[in-house]
């Protein structure tokens, strides 16, 4: 099922695993990573956040860490997710699905140069 | 408080979400609810919430686990049913919208097969009844009770067909004959048409007591079926409904009946079992010969509710024991109300209190003979001269309305009330086939009051109220009238 269920990415899969790529995180910090990566038009709420988690881990895609706390939120021990090889693989070729079509998109004139 | 509304609505994911992630999505609630303080923030933070909610939790209930799948094989004990789980995919659009049209077309199809394609067999035609209510015995007063032991070859008949137990009956009693099915939906043809008209003509030229009008009636019926006036009638219930009509456009006697019975008629009448006899007397004892009440109300009013008329021999003391109660009142309420009928023997006894001599009843189904007549003065009773009410419903029928006729007839009693049922059961059954039969009366009992009496018509109150004011208005009545004195 996850395959399916990932064929084609989902926005909010995608965008997790792009939040995964520069640090592990929690599920609070993915949440920020995403809103702040897509300049606040994505809020992820904790039902399609931790859904999404779910089906990524089933997918090997990303992977659960020790448990930890965040200095920053108080003490309270968080479970971390870090991403596989597998998902930055995924990650990296849906990258390039979107620059391919951002590359015909540019050249149909529809965006400017300077977006990529 | 936020917390604990989001906590309640996290109930409405699959529990397996909740064990799974409920402790992370209420850790990542609170940690949003610390940073975004503030009105519009926070507004903010419950639109994603809640919008967030709509989403996911359809999409939760679709998903299944892959490991389920696997886990239904080796959780299944040998021999012990259990649901696998065939397919490691949620349900497609189209898979529900299939399975949603073909649950629509099994429920139709049941529907229909049920309505139309089974016989409805009611409930009290499986059931034999063990206990029947008073006066159902040998009453010749009601319409549910069975023939007599000495009524043999014949039943009485009222307005109605008689209800036949003969579905219930054939599993504990041999029946005559080969047993005939019930008639589901079937049409009259001309030769039944014709076996029914023949059979009514000589059964009505054999017994009915006025031998002119019985000539002249049987004639009418065959006339009109050689002028083709019932070709058209197909249906039973029309058909003897159209006989009925024919036979009394020559005579006007509203005790004479063709009647129909979609459940077939039993070939000879069914006398009670010394069971039902038993089971009777039981009944009688458990229910207190159906004397239901028995009060002396406020002004010295007395009160006595009978809901049947039962058997003279099992009751007398009880009926006895009642009335003398009330012999000291200065008037007396019979409330009627729920009295279904029975024996006329009983309707006589309670009467006689009511008078200083000796008074006629008419019964219309017996002739009259001395036990027309009431056993008055009852020794010691002082209730000859008091006061009389009768309550009455559209629920008073048979015996209870000779009750009521009688008393109103004489002015010995006031009715107070609803017009009672019209139940005179005043012929006696013949059956003609399977399915027809033929009231008439053998007898032609004398009425000394009126042309007609309550059959079909009912008995018509001296105070119409519905029946349950009946009660107040009486006493209002009896109190008004005490105090004239």
């Amino acid at each position: 099922m996850p395959k399916q269920k990932l064929n084609p990415l989902p926005s909010a899969a995608f965008q997790i695993l792009l939040a995964l790529a520069g640090e592990d995180l929690h599920g609070y910090g993915i949440m920020r990573q995403v809103a702040e990566q897509t300049g606040g038009r994505m809020r992820l709420g904790p039902g399609t956040l931790y859904s999404s988690i779910q089906t990524l881990l089933e997918a090997k895609l990303i992977e659960e860490t020790d448990a930890r706390e965040d200095a920053k939120l108080g003490n309270e021990r968080r479970r971390y997710y870090r991403l596989t090889s597998a998902g930055r693989k995924l990650a990296r070729s849906e990258a390039e699905r979107f620059a391919c079509l951002l590359r015909v998109a540019r050249s149909k004139k529809i965006l400017r140069g300077e977006y990529v | 408080m936020s917390e604990k509304i989001y906590a309640w609505l996290l109930r409405l994911y699959p529990s397996r979400f909740r064990e799974a992630h409920g402790e992370d999505a209420l850790q990542l609630f609170r940690d949003r609810a610390r940073a975004e303080e503030g009105f519009l923030l926070r507004l903010r933070l419950w639109f994603d919430l809640l919008s967030d909610l709509t989403l996911s939790v359809p999409r939760e209930y679709f998903h299944v686990q892959p490991q389920l799948a696997s886990l239904s094989a080796h959780l299944r004990p040998d021999g012990v049913p259990s649901f696998c789980v065939l397919a490691n995919e949620s349900l497609g659009p189209g898979a529900l919208l299939f399975g949603g049209v073909l649950s629509f077309a099994a429920l139709v199809t049941f529907s229909v097969l049920l309505n139309h394609g089974v016989r409805h067999v009611p409930l009290n035609a499986l059931i034999r009844p063990t206990q029947r209510s008073a006066g159902a015995r040998s009453s010749p007063f009601d319409s549910s009770a069975p023939p007599t032991a000495n009524n043999t070859g014949q039943e009485t008949i009222g307005s109605k067909p008689p209800e036949q137990p003969e579905i219930a009956a054939t599993s504990s009693r041999p029946n005559h004959g080969a047993a005939p099915k019930p008639r589901v939906n079937a049409k009259l043809d001309a030769t039944e048409r014709r076996r029914v008209i023949d059979g009514a003509a000589a059964i009505l030229e054999k017994d009915y007591f006025d031998r002119d009008n019985a000539k002249k009636m049987a004639a009418a019926l065959r006339a009109h079926e050689k002028n083709g006036d019932d070709h058209a009638v197909t249906d039973g219930p029309a058909f003897a409904a159209l006989l009925t009509q024919q036979m009394r456009e020559v005579s006007p006697d509203r005790h004479l009946t063709l009647a129909y019975s979609e459940a077939p008629l039993a070939q000879h009448p069914i006398a009670p079992t010394p069971e039902d006899l038993a089971g009777y007397r039981k009944a009688m004892k458990n229910q207190h010969c159906t004397f239901e009440e028995v009060a002396i109300l406020p002004h010295n009013i007395g009160y006595l509710k009978l809901n049947s008329f039962p058997d003279v021999s099992l009751c007398r003391a009880t009926a006895a024991a009642a009335m003398d109660s009330l012999n000291h009142t200065e008037a007396v309420i019979f409330d009627l109300r729920d009295n279904r009928g029975g024996e006329p023997a009983m309707v006589s006894f309670l009467a006689a209190y009511l008078f200083d001599h000796p008074e006629y009843l008419y019964n219309p189904r017996e002739n009259t003979t001395e036990e027309s007549w009431t056993h008055s003065p009852v020794p010691g009773n002082k209730l000859a001269d008091k006061p009389a009410y009768v309550l009455t419903s559209s629920r008073t029928l048979s015996g209870a309305e000779q009750f009521c006729y009688d008393l109103k007839m004489l002015k010995r009693a006031t009715l107070v009330g609803e017009t009672t049922g019209g139940g005179a059961h005043a012929g006696v059954w013949h059956r003609i086939d399977d399915h027809f039969g033929i009231g008439i009366p053998e007898t032609k009992a004398i009425n000394p009051y009126s042309k007609t009496d309550w059959a079909e018509i009912g008995v018509e109150p001296d105070v119409q109220v519905q029946a349950a004011y009946a009660l107040g208005t009486a006493k209002e009545l009896a109190l008004a009238q005490l105090r004239k004195k």
